[in-house]
């Protein structure tokens, strides 16, 4: 016998009580843990998207530009692109490059003239780096030999054009003047922002570079690792190789970059920061009556223990150990309704509506996060630990010969 | 309307020595419990000295009455008060682990208590399914679990039969001679009363004037 046998006998004397307590704290359990897993999903899903935007894991750019924004086209452009990309490519780390070039433009078919935000692309790295060909719904990606674009579907609906349709770019080169150029519309983006629908247009980077008399000139550089966890370290590395090859750059890692993730993620983390919170007094709430109904009953039998020779810490530490063994077994039976619901949910394939500022709605998807197990198991036995402290430790300090008087 | 203070015992003045079997009669009221209860450190005085081995028990802290409690006394109540999650033997263990010492030794002296007062094969058996004087003869394993120098009773034959009465007092006096363990008892059962060879009558809270 020893007082963790004492403690579950007491625990299961009063099987409905501690089945209720027990189901109160399995049930906020498996609220913490299964919110815990839908925001490590959304997490993932946002961060994912973020780096496949086109961010990529480790961005290159003209020191400049990641501070203030350019008065004239490629006005912090990188030149020397081939030297970059020989180096970049060089090193075992690198998965992907893929250097960009961003413009404003104006695009025209049929009469109408509508602003654009160009960005010119290498198909190829783009298709294995970037999550935007995959978005074309309409038509294909861009091919670096064809003079072809893709629009999102917002430009596309606005200009009123079709896939084949002839459209012409126009823009400022880097010296200052006007080009233009003729393409035709190659394939139809689905883009899920609508202001980004709207504008979006993706065009091979040599035609660009055509376009804006740039050439060898891009600028920005996203680099796709291998290992994506090692981010600064690949950054810091990457960027000394560069300097020892006599090039200057400014390197950014995507966290830096994505603002919309970090504020996203810091609204989360409040909301679920505040609803744990909520959940937890509830549950302490929830517990503590039972706890102090458990105690009450048992007051006569506190005042023989006391009569025995058990120091009144003694019997606290014993209600203590009670409530957190409760605690344990509510959290692993929390855990396997948790695993359960998390199956059901990801096997059913519920759609949400879209998230604001998108157009596209995405399926719930919860993960498995051992993190948010254990602080959920963790939380719920100090909660039940401290829901038997206050009142065990004000009848463990009564008067003994008070306690053995109580009916 | 107004608070009327009662003095639950007055005057008293009182010596257990080794070995005693000393019974407190008198009737409900008299202060037989009160009296009981501050002798086995269960209750403090509010006026008065209680002294323990010469020393005066006022000093005691909290936690040093409790360990008084667990190396030298033993009780055994009306109710019998046993733990009703744990077994017969498990009953008389818990004072021993209250008191750190090798497992095995704990339940083999329990088993040898058990036997002791006439219970054994009963080790396993939960207080519910005993019967009265059983579950007082568990009470009695259980306040000698821990060699006490004094245990003190208080009513013990009150929710009992008469026959079995008798069979746990003839079990008390037998344990106080073969044991030297001094019992107090608090009572109004003459049989008590006739087994004693000490008897205090109380009356008011008072001692009776030439009682003992």
């Amino acid at each position: 016998m020893n007082r963790l046998t004492i403690a579950w006998r007491n625990i299961t004397r009063n099987h409905r009580r501690s089945l209720l307590t027990g189901g109160i704290v399995a049930f906020g359990f498996a609220s913490f843990a299964l919110a815990g897993g839908f925001m490590a999903q959304s997490f993932d899903g946002l961060r994912d998207n973020a780096i496949r935007s086109g961010l990529g894991h480790v961005q290159f750019a003209d020191v400049r530009a990641f501070d203030k924004s350019e008065e004239t086209t490629l006005q912090f452009g990188i030149g020397h692109t081939s030297r970059i990309m020989q180096v970049l490519s060089a090193d075992p780390a690198v998965e992907v490059i893929m250097p960009r070039v961003e413009f404003y433009g104006l695009v025209s078919a049929g009469g109408r003239s509508i602003p654009f935000a160009g960005i010119g692309v290498d198909a190829e790295a783009e298709a294995r780096g970037s999550s935007i060909p995959g978005s074309v719904h309409d038509g294909q990606w861009l091919n670096p030999m064809i003079r072809g674009v893709v629009i999102g579907g917002g430009l596309a609906k606005a200009l009123n054009v079709k896939l084949g349709s002839s459209v012409t770019l126009l823009a400022t080169t880097s010296d200052g003047t006007l080009n233009a150029i003729d393409a035709t519309v190659r394939g139809i983006a689905d883009i899920s922002i609508k202001e980004l629908s709207e504008r979006y247009l993706a065009l091979p980077l040599s035609l660009a570079q055509d376009l804006l008399i740039a050439p060898d000139t891009v600028s920005r550089i996203s680099v796709i690792l291998k290992k994506p966890a090692r981010e600064p370290e690949a950054a810091a590395r990457l960027v000394e190789k560069l300097n020892q090859s006599g090039v200057t750059l400014g390197v950014k890692i995507w966290r830096e970059l994505a603002v919309f993730y970090q504020q996203v993620r810091m609204l989360y983390l409040a909301i679920f920061g505040f609803m744990g919170a909520v959940l937890l007094v509830v549950v302490f709430l929830s517990t503590a009556n039972a706890t102090l109904m458990s105690v009450s009953e048992r007051t006569r039998e506190i005042g023989t223990l006391r009569a025995l020779g058990a120091r009144p810490t003694r019997i606290t530490g014993s209600f203590i150990l009670e409530g957190a063994l409760l605690g344990l077994a509510s959290s692993v039976a929390g855990a396997v309704l948790s695993l359960l619901i998390t199956f059901v949910i990801n096997i059913s394939n519920i759609e949400m509506p879209p998230p604001p500022g998108s157009i596209k709605g995405f399926i719930i998807s919860v993960q498995i996060i051992p993190s948010a197990y254990l602080t959920a198991a963790v939380a719920m036995i100090v909660t039940l630990a401290l829901a038997s402290f206050f009142p065990a430790r004000r009848a463990a300090h009564a008067q003994i010969v008070d306690s053995l008087a109580h009916v | 309307m107004g608070v009327e203070r009662v003095h639950a015992l007055r005057g008293v003045d009182v010596d257990v020595y080794p070995g005693d079997f000393l019974a407190l009669r008198g009737p409900s009221g008299s202060g037989k419990t009160t009296l009981i209860n501050l002798l086995g450190l269960l209750d403090v005085p509010d006026r008065g000295t209680l002294l323990l081995d010469g020393r005066n028990t006022a000093t005691f802290s909290e936690n040093e009455r409790a360990d008084t409690r667990r190396d030298r006394f033993g009780f055994v109540f009306q109710s019998f008060n046993l733990i009703p999650v744990l077994t017969a033997s498990e009953n008389v263990t818990y004072p021993m682990l209250l008191k750190p010492q090798p497992p095995g030794d704990m339940q083999s002296r329990a088993g040898e208590l058990l036997a002791a007062v006439g219970l054994a094969g009963k080790e396993h058996v939960r207080p519910d399914l005993l019967s009265g004087g059983q579950r007082q003869r568990v009470a009695i394993a259980r306040a000698l679990a821990n060699h006490p120098a004094v245990i003190f009773a208080d009513e013990p034959t009150a929710s009992l039969d008469s026959h079995t009465a008798d069979t746990i007092l003839d079990l008390m006096k037998q344990l106080n001679n073969e044991r030297g363990v001094a019992f107090v008892l608090s009572t109004h059962d003459p049989r008590v009363v006739g087994r004693a060879e000490r008897v205090i009558a109380l009356h008011d809270g008072a001692i009776e004037p030439g009682a003992e």
